[in-house]
């Protein structure tokens, strides 16, 4: 046993520190595919704040590299401990701490299963909108950290528009409370979203409050089938323009129902190019008006057909199938790298087309699956194989996308982050002044450069 | 055959997704990573196919600490098959050293049927090792194979005529399901024929990698039913139906004369409720005056209906009232003979569905598998755990009493 392992074990006790290489070697990777091998030296599984502040403040004085990490569902790479040291798995600090009914308001610690939370505040007749597709595992801290969102994004916004407070343990080992339970603050800087977003480099998100809304009573799910993937596009911008916003609005291609019709209990027509997945939701008289307002512009821009799904254990075998798409892919290819390029909604038809021709030229199977509603695609790159030539052809599509997307007025990243897979691209999205002020935010958090150093920039850390 | 080699290109399937954490009860209660589908995969692959990793103790204990529940592949929408890849890579790291009890289960219990004297000595052996005797299963006085055996006649119109396959549970624990699933199957019209000489289905050997032992237990089964007359193989356990639904022919090589019969037993095998349920019942029971939850077995996955089965079956009886649980498919913990070797893991598992269940207040507990039965039970004070069909065999005899 190493002096590092010896000291975490005194200082969280041994049942809380892993250490031999085969347990290590699961903290090496997040959700990305492709696998990394640079191991932590060692993983805490601390259940309490003042256990993070401790193995924080000894990892601050020791200088050494602290990653924190929450389910590691991420797809960037975020949570995957490039330059070793210590990783700090979160899962054990879960507990549900209050639903404020009066205050409409939640506290989770870091953490809690984002679905567990769901379900907690759903009994109670409220609403947590924020559903990053994988819900069944991700944590509220990791939403956080990189502010997750999801198909209903395109309504209720994403985790940044929910957050209104935030316990964090900062690179030193000390530990604040940022925001609160109001949902306005005019006090100095706004910490609370800074760390929103900060992928686990500026500190170790602990507890995080946020705001709740009540629970629809109804909501209806509707299937649009469409001749061809501009006109699906096209209706996505329509359908926003006219405010029948859908609580949810899913974009997928042919193959994606393909692979999603193994899946659910009825399978969809295949005859369309593209679909869109919608859901709407409020009083059963609005649903009923928006579900209208959406079959008369499909008929008006001549949809192929429009399904509406009364069964409910059908509508949620569709989304649970969504939500199921990047594994479900993977029965057909052997590699799939998913992007997150987002674009004003408008933009949406010309991006659908420039994906299409980057594919066609570049010789390699795209993917489309997104939360069009809200403008964020994810293009997913498909390898039949798995070679350098099919390795250099995929970067080569995800170059083109990306260009294409800023072009268009976009981003490289809607809601997965920055992590390591997409660092080489930040700097053709953010002038050199932005990066530079970001770093030096960055040293005033962590002097020493050991909170999850080489994420978000090329070089890493605060150097 | 469940070789590592063969499983080589799958392993590669898996997208890294990590939606396996949601449903591994293993997972859940420590919170280990590398505990994950997931990442035994990874470390399967590293060490026993790349060999880029030595096999060391806790790779082993890594492996074994695996309830080979099938919740991670029920989960995968990759389809890797989790279970398989870790039952080859334990036939390949070899047997795991196996603790008294157990190794006795294994070796004797299981492939020997109708030795008497073994029972006398199982519960020395219980003695011996300090262990609590509600904690270990107690064997049933007579087994079931002394009470049934032979064709037993349909009662009235026969509708067809069914195998039974009897499982080491409803043997050697609980004959009461054996002899429930007798009388309603006849009942209902359904001539049974129980070939004599039947052995364990294989699915303990099998878990423990014992892929040889696995085999012989696999080919002395096939070799007894003749199913070209018989309209169904009826099982009572979910796992002996998970294993020849989805084992058998993986147990035998590619070649071997009896993948025919392997196929055939897969293509007619159905769990008892699931059986009953999908025929219908020429003769209805009445009522049921019980009030009961449904603990829904891991081994479900061979079968989108026999979850339903029981539900359906029961729970629109008069004077029953079914309470589901908050989450129904919740493991017990026992997982086979894991629960002797892991016992403080599996009885932090069993905490939480005994704490569901207590909530519930039911009077009764029902599920298809024997160990869960066994297991739940000796940690329940106030609620009985049985099998759905003894619930449906008492609901016809509240009919002949009223
Ligand atoms: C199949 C699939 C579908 C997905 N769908 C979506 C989707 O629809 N929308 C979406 O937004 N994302 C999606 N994701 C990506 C991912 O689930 C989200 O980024 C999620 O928020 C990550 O949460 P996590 O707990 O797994 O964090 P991790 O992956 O463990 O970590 C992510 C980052 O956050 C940091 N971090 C984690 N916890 C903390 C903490 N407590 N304090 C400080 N930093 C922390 C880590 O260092 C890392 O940089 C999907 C992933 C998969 C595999
Ligand atoms: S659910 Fe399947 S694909 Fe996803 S990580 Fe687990 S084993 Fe791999
Ligand atoms: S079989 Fe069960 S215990 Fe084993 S990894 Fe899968 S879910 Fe976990």
């Amino acid at each position: 046993m190493s002096g590092l392992v010896k000291d975490l074990a005194r200082l969280i006790g041994d049942n809380n520190v892993l250490f031999q290489p085969e347990d290590l070697l699961a903290y090496a990777n997040d959700a990305t595919h492709y696998f990394r091998t640079q191991l932590p030296d060692a993983v805490v599984l601390p259940s309490s704040t003042q256990e993070i502040a401790r193995v924080q403040a000894y990892a601050y004085e020791h200088q050494i590299p602290v990653t924190p990490r929450g389910a590691g569902s991420g797809l960037s790479g975020g949570a995957t401990p490039v330059k070793g040291g210590i990783v700090v798995d979160t899962k054990r600090l879960n507990r549900i701490v209050e639903i404020d009914r009066a205050n409409m308001v939640a506290q989770v610690e870091g953490g809690a299963v984002l679905q567990n939370f769901h379900r907690a505040v759903e009994e109670r007749g409220l609403f947590y909108p924020p559903d990053p597709q994988s819900m069944s595992v991700c944590t509220l801290g990791g939403n956080v950290a990189t502010r997750a969102g999801g198909p209903r994004g395109v309504k209720y916004g994403t985790t940044g528009n929910y957050v209104t407070g935030l316990e964090v343990v900062l690179p030193d080992g000390s530990v604040i409370k940022t925001g609160g339970k109001f949902v306005k603050q005019s006090v100095g800087y706004d910490l609370t979203h800074l760390m929103t977003g900060s992928e686990g480099t500026l500190g170790i998100i602990t507890g995080v409050t946020v705001r709740l809304v009540p629970l629809p009573p109804a909501h209806r799910t509707v299937i649009v089938v469409c001749e061809t993937l501009d006109q699906a596009a096209e209706i996505v911008s329509e359908i926003i323009a006219r405010g029948a916003v859908p609580s949810m609005l899913e974009f997928l291609i042919k193959l994606a129902i393909t692979v999603m019709n193994n899946y659910v209990s009825q399978p969809l027509p295949t005859d369309g190019e593209a679909f869109l997945l919608m859901e709407m939701d409020g009083t059963p008289a609005q649903v009923e008006s928006d579900v209208q307002t959406i079959k008369e512009i499909c008929r008006d821009m001549k949809a192929q057909e429009v399904l509406e799904i009364l069964d409910e254990k059908a509508a949620q075998s569709y989304w649970n199938a969504r939500s199921n798409i990047y594994p479900l892919i993977m029965t057909i290819f052997n590699r799939c790298t998913s992007e997150d390029i987002t674009v004003p909604r408008s933009r949406i038809p010309d991006l659908v087309r420039a994906v299409q021709e980057i594919a066609a030229s570049v010789g390699i199977m795209i993917g489309l699956a997104g939360h069009a509603g809200d403008g964020n695609m994810h293009p997913t790159v498909l390898q039949t194989e798995i070679n350098d030539e099919m390795a250099a052809r995929a970067n080569k599509a995800i170059e083109l996308m990306i260009r294409r997307g800023l072009e268009l007025g976009g981003t490289i990243s809607g809601e997965h982050g920055i992590g390591i897979h997409k660092q080489e691209y930040l700097a053709w999205e953010l002038d050199q002044v932005q990066i530079e002020l970001m770093k030096r935010i960055k040293a005033a958090f962590d002097p020493r450069g050991i909170m999850n150093p080489g994420k978000i920039w090329v070089e890493g850390g605060a150097q | 055959m469940l070789k590592l080699e063969n499983y080589e290109a799958i392993i590669n399937k898996c997208s890294h997704c990590g939606y396996c954490q949601a449903t591994c009860p293993v997972y859940l209660e420590d919170m280990l990573e590398s505990h994950v589908a997931r990442n035994r995969l990874n470390l399967i692959n590293q060490v026993l196919i790349l060999k880029t990793m030595p096999s060391t103790p806790r790779f082993r204990e890594i492996l074994d600490r695996c309830l080979l529940c099938t919740n991670c592949t029920q989960t995968c929408s990759s389809k890797v098959p989790v279970d398989e890849i870790i039952i080859a890579a334990r036939a390949e790291t070899g047997k795991s050293t196996l603790g008294g009890l157990k190794s006795f289960v294994m070796s004797k219990m299981l492939q020997q049927r109708g030795l008497t004297g073994l029972m006398g000595k199982a519960g020395s052996l219980v003695q011996k090792m300090g262990v609590a005797a509600r904690e270990m299963p107690q064997l049933a006085s007579k087994p079931f194979s002394q009470i049934y055996s032979g064709t037993i006649p349909a009662q009235g119109e026969q509708r067809g005529r069914v195998a039974y396959f009897v499982g080491c549970g409803t043997n050697f624990l609980y004959p009461d399901t054996g002899i429930a699933t007798v009388q309603v199957l006849t009942r209902n019209g359904w001539e049974v024929v129980i070939p004599a000489g039947q052995v364990c289905c294989g699915i303990p050997a099998m878990a423990e990698g014992d892929l040889a032992a696995a085999r012989e237990m696999v080919a002395t089964n096939l070799n007894l039913f003749d199913l070209d007359n018989v309209d169904a193989v009826i099982t009572d356990c979910t796992s002996c139906g998970m294993m020849i639904k989805e084992k058998f022919s993986k147990m035998l090589n590619p070649e071997d004369p009896l993948q025919e019969k392997a196929q055939a037993w897969a293509g007619k095998i159905y769990e008892i409720t699931d059986f009953l349920q999908q025929q219908g019942l020429s003769d209805r029971p009445a009522s049921l005056y019980a009030s009961f939850t449904y603990h829904v077995p891991c081994h479900r996955g061979w079968s989108p209906t026999v979850v339903d089965a029981p539900r359906e079956l029961l729970g629109n009886l008069p004077g029953a009232e079914l309470r589901e649980l908050p989450d129904p498919e919740k493991c017990c913990g026992a997982a086979g003979t894991f629960f002797m070797e892991h016992r403080d893991l599996s009885e932090r598992i069993r905490s939480h569905r005994v704490e569901q269940i207590e909530a519930s207040e039911v009077q009764t507990v029902i599920t298809q598998c024997p160990v869960c039965r066994f297991y739940l039970s000796a940690s329940l004070n106030s609620q009985q755990v049985t099998h759905p069909v003894i619930m449906l065999a008492q609901a016809y005899e509240n009919v002949s009493q009223e």
